[in-house]
């Protein structure tokens, strides 16, 4: 039996954990979400509760909500450094997002102006590809940071991951809560506190498609999920998609390389439309029944809005999966995030929670060329559309 | 297991996971292409996604050949065992063959973005295949008893062969236990690095070369004390996974090692990538028999692969219960004889004899061939076939420059000028004329194909989506699709792979843009009153040397825009949107030839021939894929 302390941000457990390490309780079982009006009143009362040297990471890109989050955080008040940190990537000179250049141009521009008299502005690059021209973003966005020494001076850091790749995010994510989570327990300064902004909305999303996706889908670094082990090769394969619009041909490029034994589908639901769900099996009602043989008890329905609530659920699922496939010898779990960027977050949670464990969990991705905004939707960007959210991961909510 | 609605949806061979029914729909004339190859000798298979390549591979697995064997009597099975018989694969006692497969879609190319140095990547490479080979190999041993891994493994010996007697620091014979613990510890060893955080501090040592080859032979495996097989055959699918350092040096060292087992590297076939497999070192004939390009094997075999896939097609809806059918074409109609077609033929035959008499003038020339016409005999059809084609003969007389006597032309002549291909315009043009269908018929479906399976499969399920929908009304009555119905299905198909075109494919909307031209001109050139290269064209071709700037970084680097012509067609040929052929000879000169895909030119009325291109310049094609193509002012063209 296996004794583990698991913090959260309000009480000490303790758990005896069977002989497979997994842990009863969530890493995030309580967690700290805020959106919209809650999300604003929340940064005024963080930032002015004492100085705070904030470290605002995003992405370089077209989405106009690229500097939204940013925007807020300004607003926000209070004193101490606000730095910013830029992630740019290269989708390749042929890329159809290039047609969007002054987009990004205006958006530097604003960033520029934002920050101006603030902080600092520095920026690291992600690369896409190899020389040898296969993928490597997400490897390369997971060594953008290696060291906790690298955010010395900050209390807060902030991942905006509103016009940012998941191939890009996702690794981040997992590589600034790894090393804070690992960093000596003995420095003289504790690591900042982490968290993630996204700017939800949900028709943007739906309106900047991806154009020149990839023949083939590959496992995010560091998330193969030891599904590339042939000594386990036996053992039953899950996957669970999280099911979004116009993702037909990235289902079906995952599913060509888990070529799982069994495939539990996540819909949305509660949604804010509540036929989104239903609208999504109609979509891809050939393709789940007729191709992919899912069974219809095999969905899974988790909120559109909470990525936490996500992340439970998925970890039980797996959870009494792991139990009942036990007898077979093990199994193996494969996440996709085909939903929105706060679902997929959810899902990034889950993984990382299980690889604390030892237990792999992949997450199968495909990336693509580049993107396309429809016409209409490039004439009459949306300002302020949609709301911020924000997530809470680590740091003083967990007692720290 | 729920019985599949539609069974052409169950597409890739990874999908159909009960090895029965992969075995049951597994077209017994897809080995053809191995016939006379009883030693399974070495070779590359090369082909499109979707081509097949997998499920070749996956039928020579122990769980496949053990359903055949078991079914071996059964009217389903008889022709597959017998061509496995053949092959010295499966006798009547049992399975001779250990096949072991690995996939190269694994995280070997992940080794190649550690911070490690490239002989340092290499060894890690090579460990990780000689663990995975050992891995798969008492996988498969066992399976091919019918025992599971787990428990098994004791009754496993690894035993000296020839001069070897230790393998990686086991000393020989070791048991399949000590053997497993070893693979399998190594696998997690490097994988763990791959899969970390950190890969700092990461000590395994890995291997010089692929040292499983030396103990995978039939004499060194044993079970309880019997050998395990009495041959075996290694096949690592998905080589082109690899990356291309990788896969040159995998490739080569496989093929150096000439080991007695026989080994088939799978791959996509890419034709604008340099054969690396020519390389020193290696003696084509010596080392491996050839490489196998399956698309182009079909399309030299046109006949063989619509039989194979209408026979892949019959034994699907054989595995349909609400649907009794026993052969898939027999839901197809395929001719145009019904009454409902006759009032076009008529109306044809009303219009166009006057059109003839009225081109032809008061000449005499044509005097002798307009009065066979009128003579001839034959359905609506066929008449209005005859007189569409002597209409296209007469263009071309008239078009000649150097006129000719005003006598009447030999009627000999217009029966030897009137030939098939003739005759195929002829039908394209009164379709196109008339809004007759032209895309109809088991036949034409295994054309539009284009020589890959995944795709005849695709269209076939469509088309039976409709006689599956029809049964659910009328339960006791087989639904036969029209000619009508099936282009409109058809077409329906073609306009959803240009429209994936821009999302599915790296550089998308200028593959989509070269295509389009590509269709364009081929229409506008195809539908020329006098049917120039009837029955029609459907692809371009540029000059080998042309092919060879495009393949050249150099060149390319100082012609930016001829740069993104190779992005381009190489795009386009990964996808199977166009396919190549190469060295074709034609006019003193060499040709790479590139089709569009047959599917493609149903959206343009194009005939699915193959053998009939336009040759093209670099530059023309700069012109296309950013400007698409602009029919000439001031020519004529009967669409």
């Amino acid at each position: 039996m296996v004794n583990q302390g698991i913090r959260s941000a309000k009480e000490h457990f303790h758990v005896f954990m069977k002989e497979e390490p997994v842990a009863s309780i969530l890493r995030w079982q309580t967690y700290v979400l805020t959106r919209g009006e809650e999300f604003v009143a929340f940064w005024k009362s963080h930032l002015q509760s004492k100085e705070r040297h904030v470290l605002f990471i995003l992405a370089r890109g077209f989405d106009p909500r690229m500097c939204f989050g940013l925007d807020h955080l300004l607003r926000a008040g209070g004193t101490g450094a606000r730095d910013v940190l830029l992630v740019e990537f290269s989708e390749g000179a042929s890329s159809p997002s290039r047609v969007y250049l002054p987009f990004v141009e205006e958006n530097l521009k604003t960033m520029n102006a934002l920050v101006k008299g603030r902080g600092k502005i520095s920026s690291r690059e992600v690369q896409t590809r190899s020389k040898e021209g296969h993928r490597i973003t997400s490897r390369s966005a997971g060594n953008l940071f290696r060291r906790v020494d690298e955010f010395d001076g900050y209390t807060d850091v902030v991942l905006d991951v509103s016009a940012m790749p998941r191939a890009v995010y996702m690794p981040l994510i997992a590589k600034i809560l790894h090393i804070f989570d690992h960093s000596p327990k003995d420095a003289p300064t504790q690591p900042p506190n982490f968290h993630v902004f996204v700017w939800e909305d949900p028709a943007l999303d739906q309106d900047i498609r991806d154009e020149g996706v990839d023949d083939t889908a590959v496992y995010l670094h560091p998330y193969t999920g030891a599904m590339d082990r042939e000594a386990t090769a036996g053992q039953p394969k899950v996957w669970i998609p999280l099911l979004g619009e116009g993702q037909r041909a990235q289902l079906q490029r995952i599913h060509d390389l888990v070529v799982p034994d069994e495939i539990c589908p996540v819909l949305p639901s509660p949604a804010l439309n509540p036929r989104r769900g239903d609208n999504l099996v109609m979509e891809y009602h050939d393709l789940l029944f007729d191709r992919l043989r899912v069974e219809p008890r095999d969905f899974l329905f988790c909120s559109e809005q909470n990525p936490f609530e996500v992340y439970r659920q998925i970890t039980r699922a797996i959870r009494g999966y792991r139990e009942s496939l036990s007898p077979l010898g093990g199994s193996k779990f494969v996440l996709s995030a085909l939903s929105s960027k706060l679902l997929s977050v959810g899902a990034l949670l889950v993984a990382y929670d299980f690889k604390t464990e030892k237990i792999d969990i992949g997450i199968a991705h495909v990336e693509c060329h580049g993107y396309h905004m429809d016409d209409a939707t490039v004439k009459s960007l949306p300002k302020d559309h949609g709301e911020p959210v924000g997530l809470w991961l680590s740091g003083e909510c967990d007692g720290r | 297991m729920r019985e599949p609605r539609n069974p052409f949806r169950l597409r890739a061979s990874e999908n159909i996971e009960v090895d029965t029914t992969f075995v049951r729909l597994f077209g017994p004339g897809v080995l053809d292409m191995l016939k006379g190859d009883e030693r399974l000798a070495t070779r590359i298979i090369r082909s499109a996604p979707g081509g097949g390549k997998t499920s070749l591979l996956r039928l020579f697995t122990p769980g496949p050949l053990l359903q055949l064997h078991a079914h071996r009597a059964q009217e389903e099975y008889v022709d597959l065992f017998d061509q496995m018989k053949a092959l010295g694969v499966v006798t009547d006692q049992g399975v001779q063959l250990l096949g072991i497969m690995l996939s190269g879609d694994k995280n070997y190319a992940a080794l190649a973005d550690m911070d490690l140095d490239v002989n340092r990547q290499q060894r890690l490479l090579f460990g990780l295949l000689d663990a995975r080979l050992i891995l798969a190999m008492l996988r498969e041993m066992l399976a091919l008893r019918r025992l599971d891994i787990q428990g098994n493994l004791d009754r496993v010996t690894l035993r000296p062969t020839g001069n070897v007697v230790e393998f990686n620091g086991l000393s020989l014979p070791c048991s399949g236990s000590v053997l497993y613990d070893w693979a399998r510890n190594r696998e997690n060893e490097i994988c763990e690095a791959i899969d970390s955080f950190d890969s700092e501090g990461f000590a395994a040592v890995g291997s010089d070369s692929i040292t499983a080859l030396a103990v995978l032979k039939p004499e060194a495996l044993f079970i309880d004390g019997h050998q395990a097989a009495e041959r075996i055959l290694i096949m690592l699918d998905d080589v082109h996974k690899l990356t291309a350092t990788q896969r040159g040096c995998v490739v080569k060292t496989l093929l150096n090692a000439r080991s007695s087992t026989p080994i088939w590297i799978a791959e996509r076939l890419e034709a604008l990538s340099a054969d690396e497999l020519l390389a020193s070192g290696t003696t084509e004939g010596r080392d491996y028999e050839t490489v196998l390009l399956l698309e182009d094997y079909w399309r030299h075999h046109s006949r063989q692969f619509e039989r194979v896939v209408l026979n892949i097609a019959d034994r699907r809806v054989r595995a349909v219960s609400s649907v009794e059918l026993s052969a898939f074409g027999s839901c197809l109609q395929d001719a145009l004889d019904g009454a409902e077609w006759q009032p076009a033929f008529e109306r044809a035959l009303d219009t166009i004899p006057p059109r003839v008499r009225e081109k032809a003038g008061r000449k005499a020339l044509f005097a002798e061939w307009i009065g066979t016409r009128e003579g001839l005999e034959g359905t609506p059809r066929e008449r209005a076939i005859s007189w569409r084609a002597l209409e296209i003969l007469i263009e071309r007389e008239l078009r000649k420059t150097q006129p000719t006597f005003d006598f009447s032309l030999d009627v000999d002549d217009l029966e030897h000028k009137d030939d098939s291909s003739l005759k195929a315009a002829a039908e394209l043009f009164l379709s196109r004329e008339y809004e007759l269908p032209y895309y109809f018929g088991s036949a034409t479906l295994s054309k539009l194909a284009t020589s890959n399976i995944e795709q005849f499969l695709w269209l076939a399920g469509e088309e039976f989506e409709e006689v599956v929908s029809a049964a659910v009304i009328s339960p006791t009555r087989v639904a036969d699709l029209t000619p009508d119905r099936q282009e409109a299905i058809i077409k329906r198909a073609a306009k959803s792979l240009w429209d994936e075109i821009p999302r599915r494919a790296a550089n998308g909307r200028s593959v989509r843009t070269f295509l389009e031209a590509i269709a364009v001109f081929s229409r506008w050139y195809t539908f020329q009153p006098n049917a120039p290269n009837d029955p029609g064209v459907n692809g371009i071709a540029i000059l080998m040397s042309d092919r060879e700037k495009l393949l050249n970084p150099s060149y390319l680097a100082k012609h930016p825009d001829h740069a993104v012509i190779a992005q381009v067609i190489a795009s386009a040929l990964a996808h199977n949107l166009i396919d190549a052929d190469l060295d074709y000879k034609c006019k003193g000169e060499r040709w790479m030839v590139l089709n569009l895909n047959r599917l493609l030119c149903a959206s343009y009325h194009l005939p699915l021939n193959y053998g009939k291109f336009k040759e093209k310049t670099l530059p023309e094609l700069v012109i296309w894929s950013t400007k698409g193509f602009v029919p000439p002012k001031n020519t004529s063209t009967f669409l």
